[in-house]
């Protein structure tokens, strides 16, 4: 689905002294199927931004456009249930959502409230389930039973449920231990390709900024600050540390090495693969 | 969405009212509870209602903000209002169609009632609009310290106090999270028929209880670990003064209150 963020701003507590303005000005085109990685510090409004992609928050002025569905500020109230089913979003500690008796409830209530039927919503939670890394026998658990982290696959499995077009996720993998980091961002990564999602991954890793996403997008004071395909943005180092961040850990690298070695070595491996690659072909070179 | 509940929300400011002393300013709003039913024509309520708006322009809060908070509760105001004017049946009789007849009497009352509903309201919502959580615990604790001679937990109540009240706005921030998450997976709170929106909240309540006993249980826990262990010869950081100013107010609403008697009818 395409999406079209036109001059959005948005105010928290609008007409209170704790007023206090989110978002400012931001213009963003997310093409259709495209995996757009939202980076920026704490406090940017990364988290505000996403939560108007399916109406939870209201602009204070601007646009937001979902494929065909156009929320604006002083827009008409619409039923935003079938935008809502089409947009799922993982919140950040997706865990504290969880309330049913068994995990299987809990993931089978996002497809019952968007009007699945019962055996249908058991299969996909069966379905879902398997997708997340965890056994089939945890569908009659209590959630409260289970680990931090199987919770927090619990709670992504419940909306991966709702078989969304556009996944939205944000920092879904904060709190998880490495190998379950790579599982969970692994599995968003075969979804986005396989169903054709569009994807928004708001995330403070720009390992997996740059692993993943096709498009950048840098949020810096609530302002849309840089925009542009990885290797665009990860050549604007200044710019980076401007906005609080910095370039992955392996052009960090690369710009010592070659400040030791006097070597020219390109700047554009993001990630551990291309980075030892880049050294091999460096390092026979200098051997012949 | 609960952007609008103002009460035991402190109204960050500069002003007289918030440099007094939260003893003093809980001993005038709870005198002024008393004082607002001395009132019972139209002087004396004329001198209430003049001594509020001073104590509200001292304020500094906005009207509008005031306003705010006061909405939820102005429904209830017109209604105790509607319901003197209907069935009050004192003085002339104003209007009347069949069996139904409005009577000076009862526009007087309901229009009284009404006025001593704001003013208690309004009065009440500026102590806590100007007066920190802490602050105003620390005053009770206080005021209240002598009924510890009869083994009252004077210190415990406070501190319980204390504690729900610093724990309101996380607690509303915390409703609004989930809230929005469930929503996000086609929960529907504002539509529908009483039985299926209160089947709604459960959705809601459930991860709202959790958290909240998961919090109480770790708040409890750190304050062990750092060696709170009661109210007994616990000292303070910030220790409440009592300056001319509040001494100042309470005379003041002393001499309201004598005008106010020698003004009732
Ligand atoms: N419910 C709210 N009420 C009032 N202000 C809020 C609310 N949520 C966020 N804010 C404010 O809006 C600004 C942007 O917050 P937001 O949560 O969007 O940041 P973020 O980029 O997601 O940060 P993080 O990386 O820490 O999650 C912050 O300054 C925050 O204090
Ligand atoms: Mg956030």
């Amino acid at each position: 689905m395409e999406i079209s963020i036109k001059q959005l701003e948005h105010r928290y507590m609008q007409g209170t002294p704790f007023e206090r303005r989110a978002l400012h000005d931001v213009n963003l085109q997310i093409p259709d199927e495209t995996f757009l990685a939202l980076i920026g510090h704490t406090g940017s409004g990364k988290s505000t931004l996403i939560q108007h992609l399916n109406g939870l928050l209201k602009p204070s002025a601007g646009s937001i456009k979902m494929g065909n569905t156009i929320l604006e500020a002083g827009g008409k109230k619409q039923d935003l249930k079938p935008l809502r089913k089409k947009a799922g979003i993982v919140f950040q500690y997706p865990e504290h959502q969880l309330f049913e008796e068994t995990v299987e409830k809990d993931i089978m209530f996002g497809p019952r409230n968007f009007g699945m039927s019962e055996e249908e919503a058991k299969r996909t939670a069966s379905n879902v389930i398997e997708m997340v890394g965890l056994p089939q026998t945890v569908l009659s658990k209590s959630p409260f039973d289970l680990s931090g982290g199987q919770m927090r696959r619990v709670a992504i499995a419940g909306v991966l449920a709702m078989n969304p077009e556009v996944l939205i996720l944000d920092e879904p993998t904060a709190g998880l231990d490495p190998s379950g980091r790579v599982e969970i961002m692994e599995l968003f990564y075969e979804l986005h390709q396989k169903n054709k999602l569009t994807t928004v991954l708001v995330t403070h890793s720009m390992e997996d900024a740059s692993k993943y996403a096709d498009e950048i997008a840098v949020m810096h004071k609530g302002e849309l600050y840089l925009h542009g395909k990885p290797n665009e943005i990860f050549n604007e180092r200044k710019a980076l540390q401007e906005a609080g961040l910095d370039v992955p850990e392996t052009v960090q690298f690369l710009l010592k090495w070659n400040e030791k070695s006097g070597q020219d070595l390109s700047l554009s491996a993001f990630t551990i693969e291309e980075l030892a690659k880049s050294l091999g072909q460096a390092l026979k070179k200098r051997g012949s | 969405m609960l952007q609008n509940v103002i009460i035991g929300q402190y109204y960050p400011a500069s002003s007289p009212l918030h440099r007094m002393d939260s003893r003093s300013k809980l001993i005038a709003a709870f005198f002024y509870l008393f004082i607002v039913f001395l009132a019972n024509n139209w002087i004396t309520y004329g001198l209430l209602i003049a001594f509020t708006a001073v104590t509200i322009s001292a304020s500094k809060v906005p009207l509008r903000y005031l306003y705010k908070g006061l909405k939820p509760i102005l429904i209830l105001v017109v209604f105790t209002m509607l319901l003197h004017i209907f069935l009050t049946k004192e003085g002339d009789v104003l209007y009347k169609a069949g069996w139904f007849e409005i009577y000076e009497g009862g526009i007087i009352q309901g229009i009284f009632i009404a006025m001593r509903l704001l003013l208690l309201v309004l009065m009440t919502s500026l102590l806590t609009l100007t007066t920190t959580p802490i602050d105003i615990t620390d005053g009770l604790e206080h005021l209240l310290g002598p009924l510890k001679k009869w083994k009252l937990p004077v210190h415990e109540f406070a501190l319980m106090m204390s504690i729900s009240l610093r724990f309101i706005p996380t607690l509303l921030q915390e409703t609004e999270k989930i809230m929005k998450a469930q929503m996000a997976r086609g929960a529907d709170f504002t539509s529908g028929p009483i039985k299926e929106r209160a089947k709604a909240f459960v959705p809601l309540l459930v991860p709202l209880f959790v958290s909240s006993f998961k919090r109480a249980e770790e708040l409890a826990l750190a304050m062990e670990a750092r060696g709170y262990r009661g109210g007994e010869g616990r000292t303070r950081l910030r220790a409440l003064q009592w300056h001319s100013r509040d001494t100042f107010a309470l005379v003041l609403l002393i001499s309201l209150t004598l005008s106010l008697f020698l003004l009732r009818s």
